[in-house]
């Protein structure tokens, strides 16, 4: 009759159960439950019941018989106790939490740093719904993307695609109006240079939730020659006042723009922009806003809810079926099968823009780069784990002079956990004045790291997460940083610590060894990587360009001359240390306007793929300014009529085009058949990372918007006078603006990829080594302590001062050698995969690392030294006089 | 003693145990108490109070013999220690106290 006991709850209420009243209340469980069934109660039930009622302060077992133990007084003691330690070891406390405080600076800086990259176009609202355009091309094996698209797709979009809401198309590169001009405030005679035009379709601003201070996002650029003004620009020229309605001239020019709204772009996002220029009712030739010869377009686009992206881009195929391959057969391009082919469309989610996940080639001029996002990630890492291997190291190697205190707490009866708690508490102290410092040194450098990012982060204290977050990295820190030295020390076995029996924390040299190296590895690694990463650097900037940049000064903005421009440049010639100038609106340096044209050889337009090179229009002194070397042929000629027609190619250009002879020979580009009458050495006109390009020079019949001056000169402020006073009598409205060119080359290459990177890994390289060596500094005491009495009694032997020096560095010296072993490998397969992008690279010798071996030795013996001579010269008497 | 007052469940619990006299043990209590009041008590709830009291001192206990019915566990049976009694004394000293300041009139149900 009896039914089965559940046994899980019985068991369950044994196990927590005071042993002392586990059998009455187990025999009172039972009855209760006898009963319950003897009713035809839920007797499973109520057992269950009773047994979790059971669960509960009173019943439960005490664990520990220190129940009792007034815990606050405990924890009292420890911070007491920490804090004399603290106050008793001077030095080491101050190498400690220093270095704790400068790895945590850096960790901070570089944590907004990546916080506000990945911030980048995270705030919109319909974020799912907005996609920039990119083609697709997946020939060759390897798939490659990038943004421009022809103008005409627009209106096929609208009128075909009901899955496309709004569709807005911007010119975002240099050319037309886009880019920099000369501004004025129609009745304001004063030409101003501003940069960032960009021109964009009025939907623009409502495909990108752009706030609005002035004017409605709907309509700022609805009506044609209207224009949008950011923020700060609205303010510079319409101080106080609602610019909407007011007009303005570009470049002296008569059309006149009219202020359609002002809007406040938030500074975390690709597209930055000060003045948008409507594309409504833009036309910049006869037909172009439906022909399909060029790709001058950025597409975005928002999606109405709901539409499956995949699909999307199957469906745009279309676009290549219907119009672009029907184009391009129609103009007998052999480009057309292979257009068939291997073009697609991607729609690129707005977010993915910025750090520019997908690989997508455009023309924003601000972006992200995923990688140095990835390399400060690590780089903080490793720093904050050089600090902490620095605390655990100090902490260990002290750990006997705290052996006595540890074992004195176990006789007094103190459990290892509590200790255990007790040196957590400790190190979170540590770790509490070292974030607190580390926030100083932060605050301290932060402008210094804005101008190396190249960003105006600040501290986000406003932000709710920001304190608990700092909070939490302490105890983090403070906890990963205290563990092992916790347990380390409390593993002493009290009679033998009393005794005096555990040899002078020397127990586990080998753990700190592993440490040491691997601070050491890691230090090294950085400054090779810093070391090669400036070579590089200086091989680019001081490559054989193949032209001369030294004194050449660039006079931007010179189209507002107009016809004048000739004049200005006779009379800039009577100025005696004048050389040689030329009008264009090109220049051999990255970033700078160009001009891209496919060109065949003459009769090949239908059999050969064009090629695509760079279409430069110059003046005949072009290439003698710049000291460009012919090779064949001759110069461009202005005299020559027939000129009008003539071409200047370089070498890869000639090659590509394959001429075998190519003066004389004519190749078919820009709607216009040329013949070649020069070829000139390549020269570098792009990025370094690539190979030179194909280049094409033809007659101007425009100038150009820059004058470009070559000047031979020991006095370059009189020669800049000069210049200026002359065109100060052509352009009294116009401020003049110039440059070196030797200046924007070393610009390009200071502010972009390399440039950062090099800052930051030098920087951060001599972070490691100064947190390396503090530790160093601060162990090498620590051993010098230990090996007195060994040394001493060594001297008394008749050792010599250089042999104990020896010997005392030695052991710090293997261990510099072993990191040296592990980092070569390390450093040359990073460098050399960073170096791979670089179509003119360094090779890496072994003298870098020779060099920076030597380097660390150098430091790592003075570090040791001050203590090793110390010790070395010590009368021995002194220290063995105990004995 | 004096400082110390008997909060409603102890007070019952107490009273039960006197009750019982030498049957006061665990479930004992529980069903005299829910015969008695009608009030379904947990044995947690019991237990708990039960060890409060004879940590104050207000009740002592002792096992007895095992018995089948309880799969063999004995039983713990309690008794009210000499102070347990007087605290008893006490409360009720103080209740008749507090009802006989009560005016008659009050409680009466017109």
């Amino acid at each position: 009759m009896h039914k089965k006991i559940p046994k899980y709850p019985l068991r369950f209420f044994r196990w927590f159960c005071n042993p002392d009243y586990a059998e009455d209340i187990e025999g009172d469980l039972l009855e209760r439950f006898y009963k319950k069934y003897q009713h035809k109660k839920h007797s499973s039930w109520w057992l269950m019941r009773d047994v979790i009622l059971l669960f509960r302060p009173g019943i439960i077992k005490v664990t520990q018989t220190t129940q009792k133990l007034n815990y606050s007084a405990m924890i009292k003691n420890s911070f007491k106790v920490a804090w004399r330690s603290m106050q008793k070891q001077k030095l080491f406390t101050t190498i400690k939490i220093g270095g704790f405080a400068i790895g945590i600076a850096a960790c901070i800086l570089i944590s907004l740093f990546i916080i506000d990259e990945i911030s980048y176009d995270k705030h919109y609202k319909g974020a799912d719904q907005i996609f920039r355009i990119a083609n697709e091309d997946s020939s060759h094996g390897t798939s490659s993307r990038w943004t421009l698209l022809g103008a005409p797709i627009r209106n096929i979009l609208y009128e075909q695609y009901p899955e496309f809401e709004k569709v807005a198309r911007v010119i975002l590169w240099d050319g037309w109006q886009a880019g920099s001009n000369q501004f004025r405030t129609v009745g304001s005679k004063q030409n101003i240079y501003e940069k960032g035009f960009i021109y964009a379709d009025p939907e623009l601003l409502d495909i990108l939730e752009i706030p609005m201070i002035y004017g409605e996002s709907s309509y700022a650029l609805t009506e044609p020659n209207s224009i949008v003004l950011s923020r700060r620009k609205a303010e510079k020229h319409f101080p106080n006042e609602n610019p909407v309605g007011k007009q303005i001239v570009l470049n002296d020019h008569q059309r006149l723009y009219t202020v359609g709204g002002v809007m406040d772009l938030p500074s975390n996002t690709h597209l930055q922009c000060d003045f948008i220029l409507t594309l409504e009712g833009i036309e910049f030739w006869r037909g172009e806003q439906t022909d399909w010869c060029c790709k001058n377009y950025e597409y975005y686009v928002k999606l109405n809810p709901g539409i499956d992206k995949e699909a999307l881009e199957d469906k745009l195929l279309y676009l290549n079926e219907a119009h672009i391959v029907p184009y391009l057969e129609a103009s007998g391009s052999v480009d057309a099968a292979h257009f068939k082919e291997s073009r697609k469309y991607y729609l690129q989610p707005i977010e993915n823009i910025y750090l520019n996940v997908d690989s997508v080639e455009d023309m924003a001029s601000v972006h992200g780069i995923e990688d140095v996002v990835w390399i400060l990630g690590v780089v903080a890492v490793f720093i904050l784990s050089l600090a902490c291997i620095n605390f655990i190291n100090l902490s260990t190697a002290k750990s006997a002079q705290r052996a006595k205190e540890v074992g004195l707490r176990k006789v007094v009866g103190s459990q290892r956990t509590h200790l255990i708690f007790q040196y957590l508490i400790e190190s979170l102290l540590y770790s509490f004045f070292a974030v607190i410092l580390g926030i100083l040194i932060s605050i301290v450098f932060l402008p210094f790291f804005n101008d190396v990012a190249g960003k105006s982060l600040s501290f986000p204290w406003e932000k709710l997460w920001f304190i608990p977050g700092v909070l939490t990295i302490t105890l983090i820190v403070g906890i990963v940083a205290g563990i092992y030295p916790a347990v380390y020390m409390t593993a002493f076995k009290p009679i033998e610590v009393l005794k005096g029996k555990i040899s002078q924390g020397a127990r586990n040299s080998r753990f700190r060894s592993t440490l040491v190296v691997f601070q050491f590895t890691i230090s090294l690694v950085l400054v090779i990587g810093a070391v090669i990463v400036s070579q590089q650097m200086y091989f680019i900037l001081n490559k054989e360009l193949g032209y001369n940049s030294h004194q050449v000064i660039t006079i931007e903005a010179t189209r507002t001359m107009g016809p004048q421009q000739k004049v200005f440049k006779e009379e800039l010639l009577k100025v005696a240390s004048v050389e040689n100038v030329t009008i264009s609106s090109y220049i051999p340096i990255p970033g700078t306007e160009q001009n891209n044209q496919d060109y065949w050889k003459e009769g090949r337009t239908k059999l050969d793929p064009g090629v695509e090179c760079r279409h430069w229009q110059v003046d005949q002194d072009y290439m003698e300014t710049l000291e460009i070397k012919l090779t064949k042929g001759r110069q461009l000629q202005e005299e020559i009529a027939s000129d009008t027609s003539a071409i200047v190619i370089n070498e890869t250009m000639a090659s590509l085009l394959r001429l075998e002879e190519p003066i004389g020979s004519k190749i078919y580009g820009s709607s216009k058949l040329w013949h070649v009458v020069g070829v000139v050495e390549d020269f570098h006109f792009g990025a370094m990372s690539e190979p030179i390009g194909p280049l094409g020079m033809v007659l101007s019949r425009w100038g150009g918007s820059m004058v470009i001056t070559k000047v031979s000169t020991e006095n370059m402020k009189e020669t800049l006078s000069q210049i200026t006073s002359i065109w100060d009598a052509f352009m009294p409205h116009q401020a003049i603006r110039y440059s070196f060119l030797d200046d924007r080359f070393s610009k390009t290459w200071t502010n972009e990829t390399l440039g950062r990177i090099q800052t930051i890994f030098s920087a951060f390289a001599g972070l490691a080594i100064i947190i390396a060596c503090l530790g160093l500094f601060a162990l090498s005491a620590f051993t010098m302590e230990q090996r007195n009495k060994e040394i001493s009694i060594r001297k008394v032997l008749g050792a010599s001062f250089a042999s104990l020096f020896g010997i005392i560095t030695l052991d710090f010296v293997k261990l510099l050698l072993i990191s040296f072993v592990v980092a070569i490998p390390i450093g040359w397969y990073t460098m050399d995969s960073f170096l791979i992008d670089f179509a003119y690279r360094i090779e890496i010798r072994w003298t870098v690392f020779a060099l920076t071996g030597l380097g660390f030795l150098v430091i790592v013996l003075s570090t040791v030294s001050k203590h090793a001579i110390a010790l070395a010269a010590k009368n021995p008497a002194e220290t063995l006089k105990d004995e | 003693m004096g400082k110390h007052h008997l909060g409603e469940f102890e007070e019952i619990v107490m009273l039960t145990v006197a009750i019982l006299q030498d049957e006061a043990y665990g479930f004992g209590i529980i069903e005299e108490m829910e015969n008695r009041l009608k009030r379904s008590v947990s044995i947690g709830a019991l237990q708990t109070v039960l060890k409060r009291l004879e940590k104050k001192g207000y009740l002592k206990s002792a096992l007895g013999e095992a018995t089948a019915v309880r799969g063999g566990k004995r039983k713990r049976f309690y008794h009210l220690t000499s102070a347990g009694k007087e605290m008893l004394q006490d409360t009720k000293e103080q209740r008749m106290g507090l009802w006989n300041a009560v005016p008659e009139f009050i409680l009466k149900f017109s």
